[in-house]
């Protein structure tokens, strides 16, 4: 075993009556990649942001090489060698590239107050170009580049000065294929230098591949400590939920007949630049899933179908006849739609849950016009209940739930609503196992009664697990159509992807 | 990207889209009015007035780019312009030219430093100080009008004016372009919770805004003063309509903060707003038609230039 490189003794933290980390004593070697796994709200990005100073820790220590670790704020945990690369976007708009990269830190470029544009820019410039990412220009305002670009800037942001700690918190999930190749180029780099990353992901299978050891959180408690080679993905699913997983957590139904009966109906529909001639029949009681690489246009195909394009060509027609060209008629005539982008599309995120799962369905609960707090209290528990949300009661605000908690308050919206068609666009993106087996189970039960889904998704294995049909797309057109088989393969999937 | 792409994405395409603007205005009513408006005195005039309201433009522009608002700057022009009157009696033209500095200064720390301590909306705190302001201005001329003595009045004509104007301009530009003020400005108005992990101080950053914000105030007085040679003090916030001409600017700039030089912006923006207001004037249209087409037109040059994407939620 190679030499402790950062110590964590006792570290805990509270969110109100929320016990985030409780008392978490750790080590990271140095010279590994070291997972950090568990549930949501287990308290992974709590512990990692008392590390680089987005949050402060109520008690407890952290020793890099041997000196106390306290930081005030990101730049200042730079300063003490540890750094963060975070899941949402972490630069920031009107600024150039340069200026995001050296944020907090111009002093290194200005003298009698006096900032030196020009060697910031060059400065910036000779480390994208060290990174391969020359043809992203320093100077240049940030806006000019795609999520996937700035999401390289911010990795050149945490990793050019040489932490000793890289926290790399669920980053993944944002990216492409390339982006994830330089991240784990990154990863290794720091491996190979004797320094030490802290990787957090759900992906399990990734988290394996990539890490030495694995660290696992549950409840905010630590519970051990596991070297990557040496375990199986159920032996992680097991730690993390605290009993046997099991893996059948899909369908296991084959060959059953799907209803004749079209509920919806989506002709020629077409987003510039997004989606072309995209056709689709969904049936009674039908899981449509839709796949492909991130930016084929199929989370375009969710919002077209819900009303909720702008320019959208084509016609969305329901059984009845009726057109579906708006959101308001779409919630009328009971569709439900949970976008892929849960906090700014989905969530009212400074709002109670209470207020979030109400929100559709207020002119259902309005008593003689009057809106009783009593009965919306009692239907946001009824709901928030059944999809098993982890609260201190419907009161707590939205911003205070981890991921998962967040996707369960969507679907109790939507289940509260009782829509009859449902567009659940990565319903499971950022969640782990025990959340993903409720929603799969959910949506199982939903089938069965009648409703029908459209789930678009990234995860091969849940559109085969899940879907009755599955649509391939590339570059904004169906690529392909699978019926549900249990011979059908991944790489027939993958095969009309790429 | 292809060359036009490039191009419209440029500075030198945002400076051609509001001289071409401002053109189109002149041409509009030179034709309309060609004995009245916009000859060379004329349109000299119409830049005297336009450089005054640009200086406050520059100020208010620190702060309605991180998001708050400055509903004091018609209050404080008062009370800086009438210390300027009583200071350069007693002190000449540094008792002009400091007082009001000082004094603007002054009332963007107090706005600063009470925004950030009572964390109420910047619209409600500046505009209840306005109140405090107008009255210390009463009490500093005694409910009087006050002039400025006609041997310092060098600021209210060329070339004096443009001479501090563009200092007023250059520091501007100079601050959001080369100090860590500009890029903290820019920060905390894309994403205040980002730049506070960024090790960003909010709080201060904010009191620095109003400060500057006061300071461009203090110097758009002195401008004011010595054009107008009089002050009257105001009440019951009859200043509020002070706030709105050197507003107008700073929404030049923040729309055209994309093409990078905001400062331009609100220079030719404010001399945009002048030609339409002088236009009015010389075709003999009532103020309150010019107040609706000026007002019409406005949001139509800012809404153009910004085009927002579909759906995209503005605040």
């Amino acid at each position: 075993m190679s030499e402790v490189l950062l110590h964590a003794e006792k570290i805990d933290k509270n969110f109100g009556v929320t016990h985030a980390i409780d008392h978490v004593t750790l080590d990271f070697y140095k010279g590994e990649i070291h997972a950090l796994i568990g549930e949501n709200g287990s308290g992974k990005s709590t512990f990692t942001s008392c590390l680089t100073g987005i949050y402060h820790k109520d008690t407890g220590k952290f020793t890099l090489n041997g000196r106390e670790v306290n930081a005030r704020n990101q730049v200042d945990g730079n300063y003490q060698g540890v750094a963060i690369i975070v899941q949402e976007i972490g630069t920031l708009s009107g600024l150039s590239v340069a200026e995001n990269i050296f944020l907090g830190k111009e002093d290194e470029f200005t003298k009698c107050g006096v900032k030196n544009t020009n060697a910031m820019n060059k400065k910036a410039q000779e480390l994208l170009d060290s990174y391969g990412f020359g043809y992203i220009k320093a100077g240049n305002l940030i806006d000019k580049y795609n999520f996937e670009d700035r999401k390289l800037i911010e990795i050149v942001k945490a990793t050019h000065f040489k932490p000793q700690i890289l926290v790399v918190d669920e980053t993944t999930t944002a990216l492409g294929e390339k982006g994830r190749k330089e991240l784990f180029k990154v990863m290794k780099e720091t491996k190979d230098d004797g320094r030490c990353v802290i990787f957090i992901s759900h992906d399990l299978d990734e988290v394996i591949e990539q890490s030495d050891s694995i660290s696992v959180l549950r409840d905010g408690v630590y519970i051990d400590t596991v070297k990557s080679s040496e375990v199986t993905t159920d032996d992680l699913k097991k730690l993390m939920v605290g009993r046997e997983m099991s893996n059948n957590y899909y369908r296991t139904d084959y060959g059953e007949k799907v209803s004749d009966e079209v509920v919806l109906k989506g002709e020629h529909l077409t987003v510039p630049g997004e989606i072309k001639d995209f056709n689709i029949e969904l049936h009674k009681g039908e899981i449509i899933g839709i796949g492909g690489l991130s930016e084929c246009g199929m989370h375009e195909v969710g919002k077209a179908l819900f009303g909720a394009s702008y320019y959208r060509e084509g016609s969305v027609t329901l059984s009845d006849g009726t057109r579906i060209n708006d959101i308001k008629t779409a919630i009328d005539h009971s569709i439900a739609y949970a976008s892929k982008d849960r906090d700014n599309e989905s969530l009212v995120i400074n709002d109670t849950i209470q207020d979030n799962i109400c929100l559709p369905s207020i002119e259902d609960l309005k008593k003689n016009h009057i809106l009783f707090g009593k009965d919306q209290k009692a239907f946001a528990e009824k709901f928030a209940k059944q999809m098993s949300t982890k609260m201190e009661g419907v009161h707590q605000f939205m911003s205070a739930l981890s991921g998962g908690n967040k996707q369960k308050v969507v679907l109790a919206r939507w289940i509260g609503k009782d829509s009859d068609i449902v567009i659940l666009d990565s319903p499971t993106r950022g969640i782990d196992v025990k959340v993903k087996a409720d929603i799969y189970q959910m949506m199982d039960t939903m089938r069965k009664n009648g409703k029908s889904i459209i789930m678009i998704s990234e995860e091969i294995s849940e559109l085969l697990g899940m879907a009755d049909r599955i649509i391939i797309m590339k570059n904004g057109r169906q690529s392909g159509e699978f019926k549900r088989s249990e011979d059908l393969k991944d790489t027939d999937l993958i095969a009309n992807m790429v | 990207m292809s060359k036009f792409q490039k191009f419209k994405q440029s500075q030198i395409f945002g400076l051609l889209i509001l001289i071409l603007i401002a053109f189109a205005f002149w041409a509009i009513f030179k034709t309309l009015a060609p004995q009245t408006f916009g000859d060379f005195n004329r349109l000299k005039t119409y830049l005297k007035t336009a450089l005054i309201y640009a200086v406050g433009g520059c100020g208010l522009y620190f702060i309605c780019v991180m998001g708050p608002f400055d509903m004091s700057v018609g209050a404080n022009i008062v009370l800086s312009s009438v210390l300027a009157v009583n200071m350069s009696n007693r002190f000449g033209y540094v008792g002009l030219l400091i007082a009001p500095m000082i004094s603007g200064v002054l009332v963007g720390l107090l706005n600063g430093l009470v925004y950030i301590k009572l964390r109420i909306s910047s619209l409600i705190v500046t505009a209840g100080l306005s109140l405090v302001y107008e009255a210390l201005s009463i009490y500093a001329t005694n409910e009087k009008n006050v002039i400025l003595g006609s041997a310092y009045r060098a600021f209210g004509d060329y070339p004096w004016n443009l001479i501090l104007a563009l200092f007023a301009f250059f520091l501007c530009g100079f601050i959001l372009k080369y100090t860590k003020i500009g890029t903290y400005t820019y920060a905390i108005g894309s994403n205040e919770v980002v730049a506070k992990n960024m090790g960003v101080n909010v709080d201060k950053y904010k009191v620095v805004a109003f400060v500057l914000c006061g300071l461009f105030v203090g110097i758009e007085s002195i401008l004011t003063i010595s054009y107008g040679t009089s002050m009257t003090s105001e009440s019951n916030l009859a200043s509020m309509a002070r706030n709105f001409p050197p507003l107008m600017g700073t929404f030049f700039g923040l729309a055209f903060k994309k093409y990078g030089h905001p400062v331009v912006a609100i220079v030719i923006g404010e001399f945009i707003i002048q030609l339409l207001f002088q236009g009015f004037v010389a075709l003999g249209a009532p103020t309150t038609v010019q107040n609706i087409v000026t007002g019409v037109v406005l949001l139509a040059i800012v809404t153009m230039t910004i085009k927002p994407i579909k759906g995209e939620v503005v605040k």
